[in-house]
C-alpha cells in the first residue's frame, strides 16, 4: 500500500497519494462537439473519471418525464431534465448491471444516479433561460465511462459545454469541482492539522469528508453545493475558499475548450462562406 | 465524427504517468487500481546548500515554507572526508535502524519515498520508528519524494521485479541528488565542498550496481566500521540477515513450515484454522494457549513444536490437533531454565539437536501419565499446534546474559554468540551475536529479536543498549519501565512550550471579568478540603458538604480541572494521550502531564484559588439523591488532610467547626451510599496490597506493610463513584455515540468453575455465580471462624477469575453491556483523576460540551479516534499496574534482603511437583517447589481431585489447597531472571 495522505504532513508539503499539493486540480482534459448526431455534445475527462454528455432539445415536450406532456404544454418556461448512467465497467469492479459505479451496493448507486440527475436539473433550470423555450425540454444526458471521484463535478461540467455546444442561452457557465479536508493527522502534535483539498479521486484515497461545490461563473456566484458527508460548521468556509478557486481554474480551462471550437466553427463558416 | 482520441499535443502528458497496481480486498477480491501519478520539479531537496530548491519551494494551505533540513556541513567519516548525505535503501533500515538512532553518528540521512514505502510493507514498528526520526529536529532526517520528482521518477520495465526497480530507483534518486547539489554549488557560486552522497544498501546486487554507476555505496558494516566506537555500532546491525547464506546449507528444519497466508486465510473463513493472541503460561514456558473467538475456552498449545516459534503476543493461527492428542494443562511447573541451563549457545551451529531435548521430552511424558485421571482437572482438552504467525508483537526485550552460555575464555574482541535470558520468564532465550560479550555480562541488557527461523531453536535477536549492572536501583527501574511499556522520558521541549507562560506564578485571575471566569462558578466560599494519601502532591479532588435549609444537603466533588490547561491536538495533548496514565512505583511516579500542571496549577492545594470542574448534588439525610449539576468553578481548599489526618478529625469530638461536621456528614452520607452499592450487588473485592516504608533520604527500602483501610478511604472513594457514575450518565445522554465510557464485563462461568470446585471440595461452601449479587452473597459466607484472612484469600482468588475492566466508546456497545460488573453499575466512566489519567481528561472534555461550556473538539465526536484512544489507554492503564506491582516486588525483595523472617502463609494453589503460597504479612505469594523440599527431590502422590499433595519419602508432609502453613521467607538471586527474588520455604504445615 503506498502511503497515507497523513504521512504526507511530514513535509509540510502536503502532497496527495497522486502527487498534487493540496490545491492542484487534476489533468482537465474536455471536448466538445464529439457527437454529430446529438444537439450537442462533449467528452470531459477529470484525471481518470471520464465522462460523455449528450444534450437534445430545446424540443417539444415528449411525453412522460416532467410531469406529463400536458402540464408541460402549459409552462412558461422549458423544462431541463437529466439522465445519468453509470457505465457498468467504469468503476474497479465490473458490474453486472448498467447502473453500478464507485462504490457501494446497487441501491446506493441508484441513489447516487438519482441524486446527480437532480442536481443537474435544478443547476441547469437556474442558469439556462428557460423562459425562452416555453412549452419545451432539454434533456441532459450524462454517460459515466469511468469513475474516479467527483463524478458530480465532472458530469456538471460536461453537461455545461454540451449545453453551449446545443447553443442553449445560459446566463453563465456552471463549472464545478470537490473540495474536501485531509483526514485529522493521525498522529497530532502539529496542531490542528485538517487542511483543504481540491479535486478529491475516487475510493481509496485516504480523503475524508467531501463534498461537491458548483460556481457560477466569473461573479462567484455559489448555485451548487453538495455535502456528502458531515463537515464541523468551522471548516466549511476553507473548503468553500478553495472550491470557488478551483471552480475558477475550471472555468479558465472550459472556457479555453469552447473559444478554440469558437474559433473552429468560425473558421469553417468562413472557409465554406469564401467557396 | 470527431474523435475522441486525446490529443497527443496535451501539454501534461509529459509529467503524468500512472501507477497500476493490483491488490487484494479482504473478501479476496483482486482488483486492479489504477492511479495517475503528477510528476513535479518542484519537490525541494531540502539541502541548505542549495539556492535553487529554495526558490520554488512549495508553500502551504497556510502559506508555510518548511525549512530546509540537511545540513550545510554534514558530517564527515574516514572514507568521505568532505562529509556526506546517506540515503539508505529498505535492507539498511530494515537490519540496522538501531543504528540510525543513535546519537553518536548517522545525522543527516535522506529517506527515499520508495524506501519508506517498502519499508512499511515490511515492517510497520519499524516504519513507524523512522517516521519519528524524521520527526526529530536534531537528527536532520529528509523524506524525499522521489516517486513524486520529475527526474528521479523510475518506470518499472517490463520483466523488472519491483524490487529491482525500487533500487534502480533508490539509485536514481542518489545520482540525481549528487548532481543537483553539484549543479546547485556551481550556479551559486559559493566555494562550498560538495558532500558526498552515500548509498546504505545490504542487498549485494544493488552494492555491485551502483558501484557501476559510479555512486558511492556500501554496506552498513562496511560504513560501520569506518566510524568510532565500530564494536558497540556493529553489533546493533540485525543478526538474521547476516548469516543467512552460512546458516541454510547447514541448517536442518527443526520447526514445521508455516501455511502460506492464502491457506490460512481460506482455513480461517472455512471455520477450520483459528486465530487469536499466542499466551504462554507463566508457570510453564512450555504450555501455551490461544483464545479464539470460535470457542469459549482457550486452546491449549503444548511443546515447543507446537507452538512452532510463535512468542507471547504473537497473533497466530491454530489448527486443532486429533482428538487423541488432547491433554489437560500441566499440572507441574516447568521452568525453562531446570531443563535447558546447560546449553551452549555456540554449539548450535552444529544444528544436530532436535527441537525437544530429551530432558524436555521425559518431561512431557510423565504429565501425560499424570492426566489421565478423569476428573474435572484432568480432563483432556482439546489442543492445537501454531500453524502460522499473522503478526508479530515483538518489542525489545530487557533481560541479561546467561553466563553459562559461552566460553567465557575469549580473546579480545571476537564476536561470538551468546544467550539472552529475558526477564519475562514467558519469552524464550534469545540467541545473540556479540563482540563485547564479557563487557555486557553481569549487566541489563535491552535487546530486539530479528527472526526466528526454522534452522534455529531460538529467536536470533541483537543488542541494542545497556541499561546498567544488575540490581541496581537504575537499571532495574529503568528495565521495569522498558518491559512495561511505559514512556519515561523527559517531556520534550514542544510539550513543554504548551505550558502556561507565568509558570508558576499562574493565578486565577483576580477580576470576574477575565475570560477565565467566563461560565464558571464561584465557587470560593464553600468550606471545601481534600482527603488523599500522606504525601500526595497531585490533588485531584477535593469535597465538600454543608446542609440545605430544606433539611437535606448539599455535597460538591470539585475535580482539578486539567481540561483547561490541556486543549485538545496540541503537543501536550498528544504526549498525554501516549503515554495514557500516571505510573506510580515505589520511589518514582512518572507523570502523564508535566510538574508544572500535575503537582502545582491544576493540583487542588490548599488554601489557593484554583480552578475546578464541580458536581455538586443536593442528597437527602438517606443519601437519596434529589438533583445533581456539573458546573466549572474555582474553589479554594481550606485544607489537605491525609486519610489518618481526616479520621482523627473526624473521630475527635472536640473538633465542631463547619468542615469537620461537613466531613462528618460527608462519612455519615458515604457510608449509606456504600450500603446501597452493596444491596445492589456491588463486589467488595481484595487484592493483596502492600506499602514499602522507605527511608525518607536515600528512599532505601526499610519495611514492608499491608495497607489500612480507614473509614476515610472509603469515604472518598463512594464520592468519587458517585461522581463518576452522575458524570457518565451525563455524557452519555449528551453523546450517546461518542462518550468515553468504563465497563466490566460479567465473568464468563467458566471462570469460577475451578475456584467454585475448590471451594465445595475442601469447605462444601457453594459459590453462586449468576450475577454479581449472587456472587457477593456466596463470597460473604466464605469464612472461616478461626481464620479470619480466609475470606480475604477467597476474595483475592475470586478477583483473578474477573475480567478487567475497560474503557470503551459508547456507540460500540449496547447499553446493557455498559454495566459495571463489580460495582454493580449500570454506567460508569472515569472523570475524577485527570491528572494521572488521561481517560478522565476525555470525559472532562466532553462534560464540558455537555453542559454548553465549551464546544467539544472534532477529535472527540470521531468514533474511530476515540476507539483508538480507549485502546491506547486500556493498554496504558495494564501496563502501569504490572510496572506498579513489578516495583513493589522489586523493593520487597530489597526491603527483605539479607533478612530471614517466618511467617504464616496460606496454600493458593498446588501444582504436583509443588505449591503456591501466599503470604499476607508482605502481600506475596511464591512458589515451593518439592525440589526445594528436600534433596534428592521427594516422592509424592498428587490427587488433584482433593487438591492434596502427599510427599513422602526424605520428608513427610500433606499439603493442602488453603491450608495455613508457616513459611521461611529469605530472599535469593535468581539465576535464571536476574531478578532479587523472595525465595520461600516451607517450616511448619
Amino acid at each position: 500500500m503506498p502511503l497515507d495522505t497523513s504521512t504526507y504532513h511530514l513535509s509540510h508539503a502536503l502532497l496527495r497519494l497522486d502527487g498534487r499539493r493540496w490545491n492542484e486540480l487534476r489533468r482537465l482534459h474536455a471536448q466538445i462537439s464529439t457527437q454529430a448526431s446529438a444537439d450537442g455534445s462533449s467528452y470531459l475527462e477529470m484525471g481518470n473519471t471520464k465522462v460523455i454528455c449528450t444534450v437534445s432539445g430545446p424540443g417539444e415536450v415528449r411525453g412522460g418525464g416532467g410531469g406529463g406532456r400536458k402540464e408541460g404544454l402549459e409552462r412558461e418556461n422549458a423544462i431541463v431534465n437529466a439522465e445519468v448512467s453509470i457505465a457498468g465497467f467504469s468503476g474497479v469492479e465490473r458490474r453486472k448491471k448498467g447502473i453500478g459505479g464507485g462504490g457501494g451496493g446497487g441501491k446506493g448507486d441508484r441513489r447516487t444516479m438519482e441524486k446527480i440527475q437532480n442536481v443537474i436539473a435544478a443547476a441547469f433550470t437556474d442558469i439556462v433561460f428557460t423562459h425562452l423555450y416555453p412549452h419545451s425540454t432539454i434533456v441532459i444526458t450524462v454517460h459515466i465511462l469511468s469513475s474516479d471521484g467527483s463524478i458530480l463535478a465532472a458530469s456538471l461540467n460536461a453537461a455545461t459545454l454540451a449545453l453551449i455546444d446545443a447553443g442553449v442561452p445560459m446566463k453563465d457557465y456552471v463549472v464545478a469541482c470537490t473540495s474536501g479536508l485531509t483526514p485529522p493527522a493521525a498522529d497530532i502534535g502539529e496542531g490542528d492539522a485538517s487542511d483543504p483539498l481540491l479535486d478529491l479521486r475516487g475510493g481509496g484515497g485516504g480523503e475524508l469528508r467531501f463534498w461537491g461545490g458548483g460556481g457560477g461563473g466569473g461573479g462567484e456566484r455559489v448555485c451548487v453545493c453538495v455535502m456528502e458527508s458531515r463537515v464541523r460548521v468551522e471548516r466549511v468556509e476553507g473548503m468553500l475558499a478553495v472550491g470557488v478557486d478551483g471552480c475558477k481554474q475550471v472555468r479558465e480551462i472550459l472556457d479555453g475548450v469552447v473559444r478554440a471550437q469558437g474559433r473552429r466553427v468560425v473558421g469553417s463558416v468562413v472557409r465554406q462562406g469564401g467557396r | 465524427m470527431t474523435s475522441l482520441k486525446r490529443s497527443t499535443a496535451d501539454p501534461y502528458a509529459t509529467n503524468i504517468s500512472s501507477k497500476v497496481f493490483v491488490r487484494s480486498t479482504k473478501s479476496g477480491k483482486v482488483q486492479k487500481i489504477v492511479r495517475e501519478l503528477y510528476l513535479r520539479q518542484d519537490i525541494p531537496c531540502s539541502s541548505r546548500l542549495c539556492s535553487i530548491c529554495l526558490t520554488n519551494a512549495p508553500a502551504d494551505a497556510n502559506g508555510f515554507i518548511a525549512p530546509f533540513i540537511l545540513s550545510e556541513k554534514p558530517a564527515g567519516t574516514g572514507n568521505f572526508p568532505t562529509g556526506h548525505y546517506l540515503v539508505p535503501d529498505t535492507n539498511a533500515l530494515l537490519n540496522g535502524l538501531d543504528l540510525f538512532e543513535q546519537k553518536t553518528g548517522f545525522y543527516d540521512v535522506i529517506i527515499l519515498q520508495t524506501v519508506l514505502e517498502e519499508l512499511r510493507n515490511r515492517s510497520l514498528p519499524l516504519y513507524n520508528r523512522v517516521i519519528g526520526l524524521t520527526k526529530s529536529e536534531d537528527k536532520h532526517f529528509y523524506v524525499f519524494f522521489n516517486d513524486f520528482r520529475l527526474e528521479t521518477y523510475v518506470v518499472r520495465e517490463h520483466g523488472e521485479t519491483i524490487n529491482d526497480r525500487n533500487d534502480r530507483a533508490v539509485r536514481r534518486a542518489v545520482s540525481w541528488y549528487g548532481e543537483h547539489l553539484q549543479h546547485s554549488l556551481k550556479t551559486s557560486n559559493k566555494a562550498k565542498q560538495c558532500p558526498a552522497i552515500v548509498m546504505l544498501s545490504d542487498d549485494k546486487d544493488n552494492l555491485r550496481k551502483a558501484k557501476a554507476e559510479k555512486l558511492s555505496a556500501c554496506s552498513l558494516s562496511e560504513y560501520v566500521s569506518g566510524l568510532e566506537d565500530a564494536n558497540r555500532l556493529l553489533d546493533m546491525i540485525n543478526a538474521s540477515r547476516q548469516e543467512q547464506g552460512s546458516r541454510t546449507t547447514i541448517g536442518q528444519q527443526l520447526y514445521p513450515d508455516y501455511f502460506s497466508l492464502s491457506r490460512m486465510m481460506t482455513g480461517i473463513r472455512a471455520g477450520t484454522l483459528h486465530q487469536g493472541i499466542f499466551n504462554v503460561s507463566p508457570y510453564n514456558y512450555l504450555e501455551g494457549t490461544v483464545h479464539v473467538p470460535a470457542f469459549d475456552k482457550s486452546l491449549l498449545i503444548l511443546g515447543r513444536e507446537n507452538s512452532n516459534r510463535a512468542i507471547s503476543g504473537d497473533v497466530v493461527v491454530v489448527e486443532v490437533l486429533p482428538k487423541a492428542q488432547w491433554k489437560a494443562p500441566s499440572t507441574k511447573i516447568i521452568e525453562e531454565d531446570t531443563l535447558n541451563k546447560n546449553e551452549n549457545a555456540e554449539t548450535e551451529e552444529g544444528a544436530t539437536e532436535a527441537v525437544v531435548s530429551e530432558q524436555e521430552r521425559r518431561a512431557l511424558q510423565e504429565e501425560v501419565k499424570k492426566t489421565h485421571g478423569n476428573n474435572i482437572e484432568g480432563r483432556p482438552q482439546p489442543t492445537a499446534r501454531v500453524v502460522g504467525v499473522t503478526k508479530r508483537n515483538w518489542r525489545q526485550y530487557v533481560g541479561h546474559i546467561d553466563s553459562s552460555s559461552t566460553s567465557v575464555a575469549t580473546q579480545g574482541r571476537r564476536q561470538q554468540t551468546v544467550f539472552l535470558i529475558p526477564m519475562d520468564k514467558r519469552i524464550p532465550k534469545i540467541r545473540l551475536r556479540t563482540r563485547q560479550a564479557e563487557a555486557l555480562f553481569g549487566k541489563r541488557v535491552l535487546v530486539t529479536i530479528d527472526s526466528w527461523d526454522q534452522e534455529s531453536r531460538y529467536p536470533i535477536g541483537h543488542f541494542v543498549r545497556s541499561l546498567g549492572d544488575l540490581e541496581t536501583k537504575g537499571a532495574e527501574t529503568e528495565a521495569l519501565l522498558l518491559e512495561h511499556d511505559v514512556q519515561y522520558r523527559p517531556f520534550p521541549k514542544g510539550v513543554l512550550d504548551c505550558l502556561p507562560q507565568e509558570g508558576h506564578d499562574w493565578s486565577v485571575p483576580a477580576s470576574l471579568d477575565d475570560l477565565g471566569w467566563k461560565g464558571r462558578r464561584d465557587l470560593r466560599d464553600l468550606l471545601v478540603c481534600s482527603i488523599d494519601p500522606v504525601g500526595c502532591q497531585d490533588i485531584d479532588d477535593a469535597l465538600h458538604a454543608r446542609p440545605l435549609p430544606n433539611g437535606n444537603f448539599e455535597i460538591g466533588v470539585h475535580i482539578a480541572d486539567v481540561s483547561h490547561f490541556v486543549k485538545p491536538n496540541n503537543a501536550m495533548d498528544a504526549e498525554a494521550s501516549i503515554r495514557g496514565t500516571t505510573v506510580y512505583l515505589v520511589d518514582k511516579r512518572i507523570d502523564m502531564l508535566p510538574m508544572l500542571l500535575g503537582t502545582d496549577l491544576c493540583s487542588l492545594k490548599p488554601y489557593v484559588e484554583r480552578y475546578a470542574f464541580s458536581v455538586l448534588w443536593e442528597i437527602s439525610k438517606d443519601a437519596e439523591i434529589i438533583n445533581s449539576a456539573f458546573t466549572k468553578s474555582v474553589i479554594r481548599s481550606r485544607e489537605a488532610f491525609s486519610y489518618e489526618q481526616a479520621q482523627l478529625r473526624i473521630d475527635d469530638r472536640a473538633q465542631k467547626d463547619d468542615l469537620t461536621q461537613g466531613m462528618r456528614t460527608l462519612l455519615m452520607l458515604s457510608k449509606k451510599l456504600k450500603q446501597k452499592r452493596m444491596e445492589a450487588g456491588a463486589l467488595n473485592l481484595a487484592s493483596p496490597e502492600v506499602r514499602v516504608q522507605t527511608e525518607s533520604e536515600t528512599s532505601d527500602p526499610v519495611d514492608v506493610k499491608t495497607k489500612e483501610l480507614l473509614d476515610t478511604n472509603s469515604l472518598v472513594e463512594e464520592f468519587m463513584l458517585l461522581a463518576n457514575i452522575s458524570v457518565a450518565g451525563k455524557n452519555y445522554e449528551a453523546f450517546p455515540q461518542t462518550a468515553l465510557l468504563r465497563r466490566h464485563a460479567a465473568p464468563p462461568k467458566s471462570n469460577f468453575e475451578e475456584l467454585a470446585n475448590q471451594l465445595k471440595v475442601k469447605r462444601g461452601f457453594s459459590l453462586r455465580t449468576e450475577s454479581s449479587k449472587a456472587v457477593a452473597e456466596s463470597l460473604d459466607r466464605c469464612t472461616d471462624p478461626k481464620e479470619p484472612f480466609f475470606n480475604t484469600l477467597v476474595r483475592i482468588m475470586a478477583t483473578r477469575c474477573m475480567m478487567s475492566a475497560e474503557y470503551f466508546c459508547s456507540g460500540t456497545q449496547s447499553y446493557p453491556e455498559f454495566r459495571h460488573y463489580g460495582l454493580a453499575s449500570e454506567i460508569y466512566t472515569h472523570f475524577t483523576s485527570p491528572i494521572r489519567r488521561y481517560a478522565d481528561l476525555v470525559a472532562h472534555r466532553q462534560l464540558a460540551a455537555a453542559i454548553e461550556y465549551e464546544q467539544l473538539d472534532i477529535s472527540l465526536y470521531s468514533k474511530a479516534r476515540l476507539e483508538e484512544v480507549c485502546k491506547n489507554i486500556n493498554v496504558r492503564h495494564r501496563n502501569a499496574q504490572m510496572a506498579g506491582r513489578a516495583s513493589i516486588e522489586y523493593y520487597v525483595g530489597q526491603a527483605l534482603k539479607g533478612r530471614v523472617v517466618d511467617e504464616e502463609g496460606f496454600v493458593m494453589k498446588v501444582f504436583s511437583n509443588g505449591f503456591v503460597v501466599f503470604v499476607p504479612r508482605f502481600g506475596i505469594e511464591g512458589l515451593i517447589r518439592l525440589r526445594d523440599l528436600a534433596t534428592p527431590e521427594p516422592e509424592s502422590i498428587f490427587d488433584a481431585e482433593e487438591y492434596v499433595l502427599r510427599v513422602s519419602g526424605s520428608i513427610k508432609v500433606k499439603v493442602e489447597l488453603f491450608q495455613k502453613v508457616v513459611v521461611r521467607i529469605s530472599d535469593v538471586k535468581e539465576e535464571f531472571t536476574g531478578k532479587r527474588k523472595i525465595k520461600l520455604d516451607l517450616v511448619k504445615s
